[in-house]
């Protein structure tokens, strides 16, 4: 298990250092760059001032050996158009995302999985056909189509607050009950299908299990069918649960739409805003982040589904 | 096929078809107005011609209450003469700054008003201010001349490196400023200036005590930063209180702002603004729609208007007309000496008869309905009705005619030589060149498809490049370029502003910018009558010169300009005190004076 963590941890930092270099290197050979973007006719000499105050007047190398020191020390620089240090703006954005990736998961999977057990557990019937073709339907969609669905029921229905809902919160509970009203449209948005994808992917694990010669067997030995299924789901969880760590993958990825069209300030907005103003430390910093966010969710599912399925564990 | 799979397949349709046409209820009825929202009938707020003289005391005939409005996006930073201009923080500077004197964005006029008056030197160069007595920062520490120096020095310090500063200089020199006493400010022209105290509109005074010792110490650029909000302080009408980054920024209201209305209550008239982060005109369109935003950062898009309309006959919101807007989107050449060395279409894209060929090629007037959707007035120059007192009512000079296109074409050398419906010059090279715009810029990417196909009718083949903004500057900057088809947008109409677009030796003189010297006799005449203008204090003076350099630029057409937009401004039918103009900010300059109306008051 340790060999299998450290090796794991190794891999995850050298993603982490090849991504964010590659993001900066992009940035940087992308056509003008933050001081151009401050609009065409502006003063020569002052754009000029502006890159040697910004450092952007140095050879591309100095610039990036100069970052890659201080990257390791985990200090990622600062943002040019935010003029804040980049460590603290991807932390807090991160911090957004994953609220509301946990949001959407936690909700993908109270709705799914339970769906996937319904569906999955006897074929035939009107009301799981439905839920079926639903899934299908919904499976299909990328999350910036189901975000820019949600986002116009919202306005025109008024049945989920509308995009970054403005509200006073006076006490802490007051607080919670505002984060999970603004909540609310993007992790449905970013839910649905994951929902849909869980719901199939349960369903099928389950049906595959109950078709194991193991269910067979305790139906001869009398077992009540409520027993076998329960038996059965545990058996499926198996598959369910070792899909998570790419479901993370997936989250993180389709948030970046469902943040983009609801305006929740997360990580994926913040890495557009960077790469159109071309604030390479901060893209680099958005790329590093990501690669973290997901080399650590992948992990988390390995070393879940070494708990949950015996089966995998070394003898 | 069984049963089984027949009712199977039966089943999936239904529960399809059930899914779209819930889906399609919903989003295609219209939501009933909510009972908060007063009905009245919609109407336009008419724009005011310039001069028209004073619009009355100011008055709040309510008080309180939150104004919610959109912004494009978080400003870089809080100080307002540090850096470059943004848009965001150009509004910021009217909520949360005084200045020293105002342009009334209605009527144009000129207003006292940190200062309350003002006199004029015999020689015109210097203007002494009385400033008003009993002013205070948001934090209580009194405004004096101090502040003043204080930001005149700000203004032009190289730490700053403020973008302001540029247009603060006259003939390159600073304007010099004093203080005989702390109520007095004299502000000396090293030039004669024909806009005069004008000029100070832009200025926010800053508070000395705030900000010296960080200038003093080379860290000017350190404070007020995004991650500093709390240390903001202002002589504005409204104060900082949060900010959340990525969301909003929220204003309230500055117990200690100078300005009073007509029964002397202290304004503004609202409790608190709050600035949503939406930089996205859909979504501004979906929160107005559900009725929690009140102003748009963003004029209606020709698009949206027909919604819009319906939305404001059905009392849900008001369309205002703020008239005609000031910035046309102009077609640009790449003249500059060099330019296309070793092209063989060099001869061509630099010829004048080319360009003006290009512009009788145009119907502006189909333009006008199919990019604008009705929404815009054909121009042939830079200045459009939109600018009362600088525009110049007459023909486009170069109008449709497509005839007269191909005389100019032929006039040129570029006929169709092989009978293929395309214009080869006298070389047999093809009349191809490629027009740069800003991509996702949806009116300017419609405009320029409009274009090319104009253009293809009468044998001009035109390869469209669309680039992000970054892109696109890059090129201009590195003259790599045959045309672009961009806008600028102007913060005034008073032209002697604009001289880096104007004046051979400007950044901004797009088609050949910075010129050691005049590369044309027509372009050193402009020189001549720009500088003119901007020292001429004759009203009618000023004017007869800026309509010869207009007429110049459109003889010579080293731009080509086809639509001016007018200027819609959803606003919720709550929000009362309007005042528009057709410059940014286009409602909240006047913010101190919005108010909003109660629940159930249909007054208009």
């Amino acid at each position: 298990m340790i060999r299998f963590l450290a090796r794991r941890l190794v891999g995850a930092a050298v993603l982490v250092v090849v991504a964010s270099s590659g993001a900066l290197l992009l940035a940087h050979l992308a056509p003008g760059d933050y001081v151009a973007g401050l609009g065409p006719g502006a003063d020569p000499a002052r754009l000029a001032r502006e890159r040697a105050a910004l450092g952007l007047d140095r050879p591309f190398a100095e610039q990036y050996v100069r970052w890659l020191g201080r990257a390791v020390q985990l200090d990622l620089g600062v943002s040019f158009r935010y003029q804040r240090p980049v460590r603290d703006l991807v932390v807090e954005r991160t911090a957004q995302t994953a609220l509301l990736g946990a949001a959407a998961l936690v909700l993908a999977s109270c709705v799914g999985v339970p769906l996937g057990v319904f569906t999955g557990s006897r074929r035939g019937g009107l009301l799981r056909s439905a839920v079926r073709a639903l899934s299908g339907v919904l499976v299909s969609l990328p999350p910036l189509v189901s975000a820019l669905i949600v986002t116009v029921l919202a306005a025109r229905t008024g049945w989920l607050p509308p995009l970054g809902a403005a509200a006073e919160a006076g006490s802490p509970l007051g607080h919670i009950r505002l984060l999970a009203w603004q909540l609310a449209l993007p992790a449905v948005a970013l839910a649905l299908p994951l929902a849909a994808a869980l719901e199939r992917l349960q369903s099928q694990a389950l049906a595959a299990a109950l078709d194991e010669p193991s269910m067979t067997a305790l139906r001869a030995r009398g077992l009540p069918r409520r027993r076998v299924l329960w038996h059965a789901v545990r058996l499926s969880l198996a598959s369910v649960i070792g899909i998570y760590g790419l479901l993370a993958g997936s989250v993180f990825s389709g948030s970046f739409a469902v943040e983009l069209v609801t305006r929740w300030p997360g990580l994926g907005q913040l890495m557009v805003e960077a790469v159109a103003a071309r604030d390479m430390y901060l893209v680099a910093g958005c790329a590093a982040m990501g690669s973290l966010v997901l080399a650590a969710a992948i992990l988390a599912a390995d070393v879940a589904l070494y708990v949950v399925d015996p089966r995998v564990r070394p003898a | 096929m069984d049963l089984r799979m027949l009712h199977h397949r039966l089943t999936v349709a239904s529960a399809v078809a059930a899914v779209i046409g819930l889906v399609a209820f919903a989003v295609l009825r219209d939501r009933p107005a909510s009972p908060e929202a007063p009905a009245p009938a919609a109407r336009s707020v008419p724009v005011r011609p310039a001069g028209s003289g004073s619009v009355g005391p100011p008055r709040c005939d309510t008080t309180g209450g939150t104004l919610v409005a959109a912004i494009r996006g978080e400003p870089e930073r809080f100080n307002p003469l540090v850096g470059a201009p943004d848009n965001t923080l150009d509004l910021l500077s009217h909520l949360l700054h005084g200045r020293l004197v105002r342009i009334d964005r209605e009527t144009g006029e000129l207003e006292p008003w940190l200062a309350e008056r003002w006199t004029r030197s015999a020689d015109g160069l210097s203007w002494t201010l009385a400033l008003r007595r009993g002013v205070m920062f948001a934090d209580g520490q009194p405004f004096t001349s101090a502040d003043v120096l204080f930001t005149a020095e700000l203004l032009y310090h190289p730490s700053a490196n403020s973008a302001l500063a540029t247009a603060m200089t006259i003939g390159g020199r600073p304007l010099r400023f004093s203080a005989p006493d702390p109520h007095t400010v004299v502000v000396t022209f090293p030039a004669p200036y024909g806009p005069g105290l004008r000029l100070l509109d832009s200025l926010a005074i800053l508070p000395r005590h705030r900000l010296a010792a960080a200038l003093a110490a080379g860290r000017i650029r350190d404070v007020w930063t995004l991650a500093s909000p709390h240390e903001l302080v202002g002589l504005g009408p409204f104060v900082l209180a949060r900010y959340e980054p990525g969301r909003r920024l929220i204003l309230e209201r500055n117990p200690r702002y100078w300005r009073v209305d007509a029964h002397g209550r202290r304004l503004p008239c609202l409790d608190r603004v709050v600035l949503e982060i939406l930089g996205d005109a859909n979504v501004e369109m979906l929160r107005l729609e559900s009725g929690d935003l009140d102003l748009t950062w963003y004029e209606a898009r020709p698009e949206d208007l027909a919604r819009l309309r319906r939305l404001a006959a059905a009392g849900r919101l008001r369309l205002v007309d703020a008239g005609v807007g000031l910035d046309p989107n102009m077609l640009w050449f790449n003249l500059a000496p060099g330019a296309h060395a070793g092209d063989p279409r060099r001869e061509w894209l630099l010829d004048t008869e080319f360009r003006r060929g290009l512009s009788h090629a145009v119907d502006r007037r189909a333009m006008v309905d199919s990019v604008f959707l009705g929404a815009g007035v054909p121009v042939g120059g830079v200045e459009t009705p939109g600018n009362r007192e600088w525009f110049r009512p007459g023909p486009v000079r170069f109008d449709y005619d497509l005839d007269r296109a191909r005389e100019r074409f032929a006039a040129a050398g570029l006929i169709d030589r092989d009978g293929d419906g395309r214009l080869e010059d006298r070389h047999g090279t093809p009349v191809r060149f490629s027009i740069i715009t800003q991509r996702g810029h949806t009116i300017r990417e419609r405009s320029v498809a409009f274009l090319q196909e104009q253009f293809r009718r009468v044998g001009v083949q035109v390869d469209i490049v669309g680039l992000d903004f970054g892109a696109l500057v890059q090129r201009f900057a590195a003259r790599r370029y045959d045309s672009i088809y961009f806008g600028l947008e102007r913060t005034t109409t008073e032209p002697a502003a604009n001289l880096d677009f104007w004046l051979t030796s400007g950044s901004f003189h797009v088609w050949n910018p910075s010129q050691p010297q005049p590369a044309t006799a027509w372009e050193r005449r402009i020189d001549e009558l720009m500088l003119r203008l901007a020292a001429s204090a004759d009203p009618a003076e000023r004017r007869r010169l800026y309509g010869e350099a207009q007429e110049l630029l459109e003889e010579h057409v080293p731009v080509l300009t086809f639509v001016a937009p007018r200027i819609y401004l959803p606003v919720s039918t709550r929000v009362g005190g309007l005042r528009v103009s057709n410059l940014r900010p286009y409602v909240l300059w006047n913010a101190d004076l919005l108010w909003l109306r109660r629940p159930g008051d249909t007054t208009p």
